[in-house]
């Protein structure tokens, strides 16, 4: 026993509001800036190849995780295909969406990265795993070197 | 020899690519940004809810261990030093000491302040030596306050008063 | 009921423990690279200077203070594959500020214990991420009943306790200034160094006031930046140089959350941490068998208090030190000649680079420039954080 004389009145024991205020500014860091400015000022779509193992790091990073030697870009298609996928009905606040959303994790051509990304133009049951895709991205003017200048994945 | 297989004369060689907050804005370099929305409710427990709800009613109220004897403000379950229950609750003074104080020109974002603010730490008299609380101080020059200072807590009214520490507006010197 | 045993801490370890390379990133206010990228950086230079691969590394300890800097929970998780940690035994430890000498000390546990031969430490922080402002990170470390409806700033606590030190031992600013002023000196030669500058005690006494005494140049400032260093066994260290440099002594203490229950005049928390590290390195004079000390200096008078806290100066004789020179470069006890955070600037825990590592550095002779005039032995780092409550100390020697 704590106390001798403890509150017992639920309504004596008291809570107090808080919020985070902060917010955050993410740079994409150098092999990240590389990749979103052409994405978004080409429309192209690049990979980073491990000088020592070969490794090709899809999104490109600017070392090897493995051996931590440097790597060097290299253009990728863009296409890949589907090796997992889930279908929500419900956005990260719990809220039911009015579509359904299907997200995919992506293998991507001509590299040893996978993505997570939506698909688009496809219904849920017209899914599958191995299913090949090729990115649909906004057009030029509304890119702005993010994750989202890429649309959607489409069944090639 | 030197350390290592490879001699590096004088480390360290260093690497990074500095960018100002202008870079951004003119988006130069690429980035995300994100405005969270977390809100949390914290539970105050057994005894700061007391301590609150003292407030309210313009007391300051403390709490005595029975093995070492201290006297503590802010109030607490128990005693962390001897980790023993604490079951005595002490009606402490609203006045005090100021322990230490310093003069702010800046709010918590970094940003300049309209008008300087004076905070201190304020031991309170009926607890042990040097049992402070946090607060600021009012009514008087910044350039007269002084460690050693006798102070007294300027209370909101009670019909103002929530059970939250700014029940008290701030503490003021006690005069003479 | 007690158990039978003996008190107090035990030193009983497996094998001793060197460091063989260090390495760190830039400081700068805002730094392109992502975290990952930092930590990147600072492990490859560390690890050539050791002359070992990422294969050679058993284990790797990442230092990081709060997720809210970079705006990523769990960063320990996120920034693994840039402190080359990837399928291997991994953990990421944090005491806010002392984080940056906590980190060796875990890495310390990794390797004394014989649980690792070669164990990489890794400190990144990437404060720019935060707004409106890095110190807005700090709001939320106050008790959010008692002390955030106030709207309290993080510079209050540190202008509360230099308040209270000023007043015990009646020292006046001018003298806390001259750290600064000698810090930021010394920083002149790290090509690291985000502050460096020749600046006057005027300079510092006429800054713009932030939450007085504390001015704008009493303060190091937020910083992005990755520090690295490899420690190894005997075995390991004999097969890689001649001349390791040897961890004698680890110490860590917290003192109560209750800051505004203590009396913040002396830090109880660092002269704890270093009767535990002393005991270990058989120093009982410190201020003799010290040749070279990086306390601590997020803001100047910390260096003093840190110093008093160390043993290195008695109570309020630390700014008579300075004043007389004994803590320049050239002095009898030379005190942060890397520049300190004053100088080269602070990405909280990543200060492990002008900490630990600069006194690995000090101690191997491999510090060009800033190198200390004296012959050097034994050193000591030291970091403070959490809520003015923790200290964390590293004692270094040339000789095992």
């Amino acid at each position: 026993m704590v106390f001798t004389e403890k509150i017992i009145d639920p309504r004596e024991l008291r809570h107090v509001e808080g919020k985070i205020e902060l917010y955050w500014i993410y740079t994409s860091g150098e092999a990240g800036d590389y990749f979103f400015k052409k994405l978004r000022d080409e429309g192209k779509f690049t990979a980073a190849k491990c000088k020592k193992c070969g490794y090709i790091f899809f999104p490109p990073r600017i070392y090897c995780e493995f051996d931590f030697s440097e790597t060097e870009y290299v253009e990728v298609s863009g296409e890949g295909c589907v090796v997992a996928y889930a279908v929500a009905y419900y956005d990260k606040n719990g809220e039911k969406l009015e579509k359904p959303e299907i997200y995919a994790l992506i293998e991507m051509d001509g590299t040893n990265g996978r993505i997570i990304h939506l698909l688009g133009e496809v219904e849920p049951e017209d899914v599958c795993i191995g299913m090949k895709v090729k990115p649909v991205l906004k057009p030029k003017e509304e890119r702005e070197g993010k994750i989202t200048d890429i649309l959607y994945f489409k069944p090639a | 020899m030197a350390v290592g297989k490879k001699d590096i004369s004088c480390p360290p060689y260093v690497k990074g690519r500095e960018i100002e907050l202008e870079d951004l804005k003119e988006k130069k370099v690429t980035y995300v940004e994100d405005h969270p929305d977390i809100r949390y409710s914290f539970t105050a427990g057994q005894a700061i809810s007391k301590f609150l709800k003292g407030l309210k009613e313009g007391k300051i109220l403390g709490v005595k261990c029975n093995k070492c004897g201290r006297v503590m403000v802010p109030p607490r379950e128990f005693c962390e030093l001897c980790f023993k229950p604490i079951n005595e609750w002490v009606e402490l003074k609203d006045t005090g000491v100021v322990e230490t104080f310093s003069i702010s020109y800046i709010d918590p974002d970094a940003r300049p302040l309209e008008e300087p603010e004076i905070v201190a730490v304020i031991a309170i008299d009926g607890a042990s030596p040097h049992m402070g609380i946090l607060h600021k101080l009012g009514e008087v020059d910044p350039e007269k306050v002084y460690i050693g200072m006798r102070v007294k807590a300027v209370w909101k009214p009670e019909e103002e008063r929530e059970g939250a520490i700014t029940d008290i507006k701030y503490w003021k010197p006690i005069e003479g | 009921m007690m158990v039978e045993k003996v008190k107090g801490i035990k030193y009983h370890k497996k094998q001793d423990v060197a460091i063989v390379g260090a390495g760190m990133t830039i400081f700068r206010r805002r730094l392109n690279e992502t975290g990952k990228e930092l930590s990147y950086y600072a492990v490859k230079q560390a690890l050539e200077e050791a002359g070992l691969d990422i294969s050679d590394i058993d284990m790797v300890v990442m230092g990081s203070a709060p997720d809210a800097f970079d705006g990523v929970h769990m960063k320990g998780e996120y920034l693994l594959d840039g402190a080359g940690a990837s399928n291997k035994p991994y953990v990421r430890v944090f005491v806010g500020g002392g984080t940056g000498v906590f980190a060796p000390i875990a890495g310390y546990w990794h390797v004394a214990s014989g649980l690792a031969d070669v164990c990489l430490v890794v400190c990144e922080e990437k404060m720019s991420s935060s707004h409106p402002h890095p110190q807005s990170a700090f709001k939320y470390i106050w008790d959010p009943i008692l002390d955030r409806p106030l709207k309290p700033n993080l510079i209050w606590i540190f202008a509360l306790e230099m308040r209270r030190y000023m007043h015990v031992h009646n020292i006046k600013h001018e003298d806390i200034a001259l750290v600064s002023v000698k810090n930021k000196a010394n920083a002149l030669d790290h090509p690291a160094a985000q502050l460096a500058a020749k600046i006057t005690v005027e300079d510092v006494l006429n800054s713009e006031p932030m939450a007085l005494p504390v001015r704008r140049l009493d303060v190091s400032p937020p910083s992005d930046g990755a520090a690295a260093i490899v420690m190894v066994a005997p075995h390991i260290a004999r097969q890689l140089t001649d001349e390791p440099v040897w961890v004698t002594g680890v110490g860590w203490s917290l003192d109560t959350t209750w800051w505004t229950n203590r009396d913040l005049y002396f830090p109880r928390y660092v002269a704890e941490a270093a009767k535990m590290a002393y005991k270990m390195a058989h120093i009982t004079d410190p201020r003799k068998e010290i040749d070279v000390a990086e306390p601590y200096d997020p803001f100047d008078y910390k260096e003093l208090h840190h110093m008093e806290g160390l043993g290195l100066a008695k109570k309020g004789e630390a700014p008579i030190l300075t004043r007389e020179g004994v803590t320049a470069r050239d002095g009898d006890l030379p005190v942060c000649p890397s520049g300190g955070l004053l100088g080269v600037g602070n990405p909280i825990a990543a200060s492990l680079g002008v900490k630990v590592a600069e006194i690995y550095w000090q101690l191997a002779y491999r510090a060009g420039k800033r190198q200390v005039a004296k012959e050097v032995t034994t050193g000591v780092a030291q970091a403070w954080g959490d809520l003015m409550q923790v200290g964390t100390v590293v004692v270094l020697s040339n000789k095992r």
